[in-house]
């Protein structure tokens, strides 16, 4: 799946910007951004709700379609469930928009309610459910037509952790089976270990883009905790070091931009006793403030 | 297509299977049915035989009148359509009737206490020469209606006038042949046959017909309306619009809202005819309640259109308001054309063919009103009910393509009301 160009705007107000990115198939894919940066405009025009001003797109080279639809599963961000309804119908509604028949509809809607502990609301009314059952009954609805690429709109919230955790379980299940999963999202602690890729936003552009681990390594700030013994002048060699810690049991060490750990460690050994070395990669969150805070260009 | 059949399946099984649909279904005719019944039912509660004095110097007129009054149908009529006087006689107040030849003060201050403690029920008091001035006197508790008084004061004048000929020289038989009363018979011509419908059934024809417009648009358009802010509101809307496009769910929702309707027409259609055949059996005008069944195909397609058209705009209004109030004065858009083709009615009713009337029933937002009431009252030119068919069908089309691009948008709006400039933007960018 890719995004090409796309453009979107509401009167004066721009949401998406020219956004371009690429999900390859089976990845866990997460589409990243403060409140207000474009993720639900975006999605909305990846799985069809609405259309871009200008841009354009791709399914496996194709441009998007009516008959791509059914292929799709999404769960927006606002719940969105017919409150009379009963929950098995619900399901079986929304299974059977999908193209799926109502007696396969029904014995999935059967496994999934097992599955997430709803059997015994299945007869229930949308209304009588809590929020939180009526995320996984959104959910269900979601995935019932076993799609492949199924659209996360911020699917944790609102679920208590035990909720969470099985919800992230399906999720990788799903990507286990060869599912492409986009997941948007403004936490970041989620997506650092659910996600291969990410794609952050902020103003509908994108501030950073690819391989979550190659963004880790490639964001600039690196940190480095060292834990020694003996002469400390190695901590103030400019070329090396742009700003240090001391928190007593060790020092936390800002590497200058473009340095070496190697040669840090080097010229460390040479000073004094090292008891541990260790390079802290940045975390998604530090990287997102960081990325979001900077004045965009 | 399937996804339309679904929406139509869920919005209709959803909505017949509520509560208040059962209610209001089978409360509606017992209202109807207890407005109509009480009423007649109160009346015949109520009637009782009336107790009146005739007070006159002349006894051989008192008895005329007295004759007169208790021998009465409706004077005017009784002669053109004896079939019908048998009920109207069944109706009318059974009376007593007295004749005092004792036309003196004490006399009448006698009978005004009898009024007052309902001895009596009334007096009529005529002085010596009421047969010359026309001038009588009707005393009772209550004041006659004004239809009682003008039958009062027709049957008199009528025996008066007798009188008055009689007492110029004339015989009875040359009297009556005198006062025949006469009737003037419409007869209509249509397709090269003389009909004799009245023009009151055809009338009635025409009422029911836009009281069920008004009743099923108002009704099942505001439901239109609401549930689309209802989806809207709960965001059932973007799940659904991943699946289906917005013209499948448009179409979906207005049919199976329609069948709704249908079917509540259709429970009250059988109730009716449950109870009002039998009563209408005994009726000896039957025969002019008969619908021709080229008629009933007007009022299908007619009915159905109407509703369409305007529950698409319902629909529309749903996709721009936020809330069911601003919903409401939107409403005015709807409610207009509907009214003004009510007022219309009456113009269209009395001269069919004009040209005005010719044109408006051309006027797709009128024609469902107007159309179809020149063809109840005088079938117009094949050309133009088929023209005013399809621009009426026109109309509908282009107003589900633009609705289905307003509800597109206006769908995921959420928050504030589109304004005009902002609602024809939406038209343009949502072309695909």
């Amino acid at each position: 799946m890719e995004l090409v160009n796309v453009h979107k705007s509401y009167d004066d107000f721009v949401a998406v910007d020219k956004l371009s990115f690429r999900i390859l198939p089976g990845e866990i894919y997460g589409l990243l951004g403060p409140n207000g940066a474009g993720k639900t405009s975006t999605l909305r025009m990846m799985i069809g709700i609405s259309v871009p001003d200008s841009g354009q797109v791709l399914i496996l080279g194709e441009p998007l379609s009516r008959a791509h639809t059914n292929r799709f599963g999404y769960l927006p961000e606002e719940r969105g469930l017919y409150k009379k309804m009963k929950v098995l119908t619900h399901l079986v509604l929304l299974a059977q928009l999908k193209g799926l028949t109502s007696g396969e509809a029904t014995k999935r809607a059967h496994h999934w309610c097992e599955r997430f502990e709803l059997t015994a609301w299945m007869e229930k009314k949308v209304e009588e459910l809590s929020k939180g059952m009526q995320q996984k009954v959104q959910f269900i609805g979601a995935i019932l037509h076993d799609p492949e690429l199924i659209v996360m709109d911020e699917p944790f919230s609102g679920l208590d952790p035990a909720n969470a955790l099985a919800l992230k379980d399906a999720l990788l299940e799903l990507a286990k089976n060869g599912k492409t999963i986009l997941l948007s999202t403004h936490r970041m602690d989620q997506a650092e270990r659910l996600c291969q890729s990410i794609c952050l936003i902020n103003h509908g552009r994108v501030v950073l883009e690819g391989d979550l681990g190659q963004i880790k390594n490639s964001s600039g700030s690196c940190s480095v905790q060292i834990k020694y013994d003996g002469d400390s002048s190695f901590l103030r060699e400019p070329r090396l070091v742009q700003s240090f810690n001391d928190y007593g049991n060790y020092v936390e060490v800002r590497l200058a931009p473009g340095a070496d750990t190697q040669e840090l460690l080097r010229l460390a050994c040479s000073k004094a006793r090292i008891d541990r070395f260790e390079v802290m990669q940045p975390s998604l969150e530090e990287i997102f403030i960081d990325a979001v805070s900077k004045p965009h260009a | 297509m399937r996804n339309t059949w679904l929406i139509i399946k869920r919005e209709y099984l959803e909505r017949v299977r509520t509560r208040s649909f059962m209610v209001l279904t089978l409360l509606l005719p017992a209202i109807v049915a207890g407005v109509m019944v009480l009423p007649a039912k109160l009346a015949t509660i109520g009637k009782k035989v009336q107790h009146i004095v005739i007070v006159t110097s002349s006894p051989q007129s008192g008895e005329i009148i007295r004759q007169g009054l208790l021998s009465a149908g409706d004077s005017d009529d009784d002669e053109a359509a004896p079939e019908t006087n048998a009920p109207k006689q069944a109706r009318d107040k059974q009376y007593i009737i007295d004749v005092n030849s004792n036309p003196t003060e004490a006399e009448r201050a006698a009978l005004s206490e009898k009024v007052n403690s309902q001895a009596i029920d009334g007096y009529l008091w005529l002085s010596d020469d009421a047969i010359a001035s026309g001038e009588v006197m009707w005393v009772s508790r209550n004041l006659p209606g004004s239809r009682e008084r003008s039958r009062l004061s027709e049957k008199l004048s009528r025996i008066i006038q007798q009188e008055r000929l009689s007492g110029g020289g004339m015989t009875v038989d040359q009297v009556s042949i005198m006062l025949k009363p006469i009737r003037v018979e419409a007869v209509r011509m249509e397709h090269g046959r003389e009909t004799r419908d009245s023009s009151g059934m055809k009338f009635i024809e025409v009422v029911v017909m836009v009281m069920l417009l008004y009743m099923a648009v108002l009704l099942y358009g505001i439901s239109v309306m609401r549930s689309v802010l209802e989806e809207k509101n709960s965001r059932v809307m973007e799940v659904l619009l991943s699946s289906a496009t917005p013209t499948e769910l448009m179409t979906g929702k207005l049919l199976g809202v329609g069948a709704v309707g249908l079917t509540q027409i259709a429970v009250w259609a059988v109730i009716a005819g449950v109870f009002a055949v039998p009563a209408l059996a005994m009726q000896p005008d039957l025969d002019q309640l008969k619908v021709s069944p080229g008629v009933l195909a007007a009022f299908a397609a007619f009915f159905f259109l109407g509703y369409l058209l305007y529950s698409t705009i319902y629909a529309a209004i749903g996709a721009i308001a936020t809330t069911e109030q601003e919903g409401q004065q939107l409403q005015f858009f709807v409610v207009t054309p509907l009214v003004l083709s009510v007022f219309m009615l009456n113009s269209v009713v009395q001269t069919p063919d004009a040209p005005v009337v010719a044109w408006l029933s051309m006027v797709p937002f009128f024609a469902p009103v107007v159309m179809y009431a020149r063809i109840v009252i005088q079938t117009p030119p094949m050309w133009q009910i088929a023209l005013s068919l399809f621009l009426l069908i026109a109309t509908i089309a282009g107003n589900m393509v633009l609705c289905a691009r307003i509800y597109r948008v206006g769908i995921l709006m959420y928050g504030k009301r589109a304004t005009l400039p902002e609602i024809l933007k939406w038209l343009k960018y949502a072309k695909t």
